[in-house]
């Protein structure tokens, strides 16, 4: 976290002490933000740190998106719109791994520095790259998961299932990759019994979590990869009235999944920091519009929220925009 | 036909549907014997619950397929009429309000299809494939993009509770199912619905008030979308405005496989249902053998062909000698 700062103020100095390449004022920059899909609580949160980082920096931003996380080809539409207006930079999350990449080389080589942020691309070509390191989530997640198995069954063994919102997507497979990889290195009693995909719809993960439910009845724990997965896996268990026998951890957070967890349905929540991808995406978006040179890769970083550490901060502000406080090195 | 009805009592209308009708119980009788745990108690009731909305959703797209219309915005007024539903009862409403609210959406966009449809001569693919587009962006609108949660508790017992062992959610549609067939098979405006698919023009000469009935069509195909919607916000405790994405889709399909024709003047509930119940039992088996989810999909579009092939077949061979 320190680190990030330490760069946002040099890139800052760096544009302030003159060696801008643009002569624009900063304040006529409008910086378009492209995620995967407005219909989410994820997506929300990192609108509202490119807001917070716009507003700290006197600058705009255009808020875009597709209506549905599987609609590569809208996002594709987005980014080339936004290029045909030659903006001073862009923050995009890219829909899927292979088809962005064409269009965010045509973006770079047009001369417009692109930010990647939330999950990776099949391409080097751009500014830098925010995001969780998936893997390392997913590992953090088998953790959890063993452990709650532990707190509830006596000890890490057993039947495990898990549920992947979609095929393709760079970082539902690489915390797939990881839960799998922490499970057989670190817990070789505990079996993945099943893994299914559950196309981002709630009611698809409730249909295949009660049918894995049915075909495993001595299953001990679900892993949900985000949070469509993790509200269906969450009321397959409420519905089967299973919270003390089946353990659950989600990732990423929305009002259904909290709900989960304070009624202990689910177990702990991998949350990740989209509002920071959001802040330091247009932070960094900006810099390097005015030539700073970016580190290629940063990890935002994740945390376990369970019942017990709900209420304070960090886990606060990672759940609610409004609550979030940035580090004491800005002040706030 | 009629020596088989009456001697089985049951509704079958051609060898079409009696054919889907014993496919389904031989998917049946084959997962229960390869499949763990297919027939207990726990997995049907799953498989009602799982059955039970796309049912009444498909109920309403068989009225207006009946007439030779079509209805997709019946997806997209699933999700509006929850996302309304979730939204009024969070505002405090009263429970019976709000779902009355829901499901004058439905109404109200039934009338908009079937006015555009009759009155201004908008083919009905077109102005329902808007729908799609439209009503699913009203719904984020309402929503503001994200999903409703903290319901009262009432939904979600409501959603997974049982009423003497038989899933809330399926009485419903067993409700449901049965006053449409009634309409249908029954009534005089159920033989007027069918009369227009035959031949708009020849029940028009009858004196039959197409406009009237195709309206109704599309007001039923309408609140019986955003019954679907409500039984799914119960399903889910959750009001999400991305809910019910493809199920116009699952809806004509359950009621093709059920027997009705994109044509028109065929078709009914008992098929449809049949159809629903099928699509559900293969998702379900898919699941318990362990199937990969893409095969099920190749195989489920597979299946939609195949029985419009075997409908086709049968349509030439009993048509003028």
């Amino acid at each position: 976290m320190k680190r990030i700062f330490t760069l946002l103020a040099l890139a800052a100095f760096m544009a302030g002490s003159g060696m801008a390449q643009n002569a624009a004022p900063v304040s006529s920059l409008e910086i378009p933000v492209i995620v995967k899909a407005t219909n989410s609580q994820y997506w929300q949160y990192v609108f509202a740190g490119a807001k917070a980082a716009a507003k700290d920096l006197g600058i705009k931003v255009q808020t875009l998106g597709a209506a549905a996380e599987s609609d590569v080809a809208q996002q594709i539409s987005i980014l080339e719109d936004a290029v045909t207006k030659n903006p001073p930079a862009i923050v995009i999350a890219p829909t899927a791994f292979d088809p962005l990449a064409g269009p965010i080389e045509k973006a770079t080589k047009a001369g417009i520095p692109v930010i990647v942020i939330d999950s990776s691309v099949n391409t080097n070509s751009y500014a830098s790259f925010l995001s969780t390191d998936n893997e390392a989530a997913g590992r953090l997640a088998a953790d959890r998961l063993a452990s709650a198995i532990k707190a509830k069954t006596g000890s890490e063994a057993g039947q495990v299932a898990y549920l992947t919102a979609l095929p393709n997507v760079g970082s539902l497979t690489a915390r797939d990759k990881g839960f799998n990889e922490e499970m057989a290195s670190k817990y070789p009693n505990i079996k993945i019994v099943d893994h299914r995909f559950g196309n981002n719809d709630p009611a698809k993960a409730l249909s295949n979590a009660s049918d894995i439910l049915t075909k495993y009845p001595d299953l001990v724990g679900i892993f949900a990869d985000n949070n469509m997965m993790g509200d269906g896996a969450g009321r397959a268990v409420q519905e089967n009235q299973l919270q003390g026998k089946v353990s659950v951890v989600a990732f990423d957070t929305d009002d259904q999944e909290i709900s989960f967890l304070k009624s202990g349905v689910i177990d702990a929540l991998i949350v990740q920091d989209p509002y920071m991808m959001g802040y330091a995406g247009v932070w960094y978006a900006a810099a390097a519009h005015f030539g700073a040179h970016l580190p290629k890769n940063l990890d935002t970083g994740v945390s376990a929220v369970t019942k017990d550490n709900l209420d304070k901060q960090p886990a606060v502000g990672l759940l609610d925009a409004s609550k979030r406080r940035l580090t004491p090195f800005l002040g706030q | 036909m009629t020596a088989l009805r009456e001697r089985f009592g049951l509704r079958i209308e051609s060898l079409l549907q009696l054919f889907v009708f014993f496919l389904t119980a031989l998917v049946w009788v084959g997962l229960a014997i390869f499949a763990p745990r297919f027939l207990t108690a726990h997995n049907i009731t799953n498989i009602l619950r799982q059955v039970s909305i796309v049912s009444v959703i498909a109920f309403g797209e068989l009225f207006a397929i009946i007439i030779a219309g079509i209805d997709l915005s019946v997806g997209s007024l699933a999700a509006l009429s929850g996302v309304v539903l979730a939204a009024t009862v969070a505002a405090g409403a009263p429970l019976a309000f709000s779902i009355l609210a829901g499901l004058a959406v439905g109404a109200a966009v039934g009338l908009v299809n079937g006015i555009g449809t009759f009155r201004l001569g908008i083919p009905a693919f077109i102005i329902t494939l808007a729908g799609l587009e439209a009503y699913r962006g009203v719904a984020l609108l309402v929503s503001g993009g994200l999903s409703i949660a903290n319901l009262p508790p009432g939904f979600a017992d409501f959603g997974s509770s049982v009423t003497l062992d038989v899933p809330n959610l399926f009485i419903v549609t067993l409700v449901v199912g049965l006053v449409a067939d009634f309409v249908l098979r029954r009534t005089r405006t159920g033989r007027y619905l069918y009369a227009i698919g035959s031949s708009e023009e020849a029940a028009r000469r009858a004196g039959i008030s197409v406009g009237a009935v195709t309206i109704l069509a599309y007001v039923v195909s309408g609140v019986l979308a955003g019954l679907g919607g409500e039984l799914l916000v119960a399903r889910l405790a959750v009001g999400s405005p991305t809910a019910a994405m493809g199920y116009e889709l699952q809806a004509i399909a359950a009621a093709v496989v059920g027997g009705a024709s994109l044509f028109g003047g065929r078709g009914s509930i008992f098929g449809t249902f049949i159809g629903a119940l099928l699509f559900a039992t293969i998702a379900n088996g898919a699941n318990l053998l362990g199937i990969d989810p893409f095969w099920e999909m190749v195989a489920e579009g597979v299946l939609i062909a195949f029985v419009v092939y075997i409908d086709n077949v049968q349509k030439k061979r009993y048509a003028g000698g």
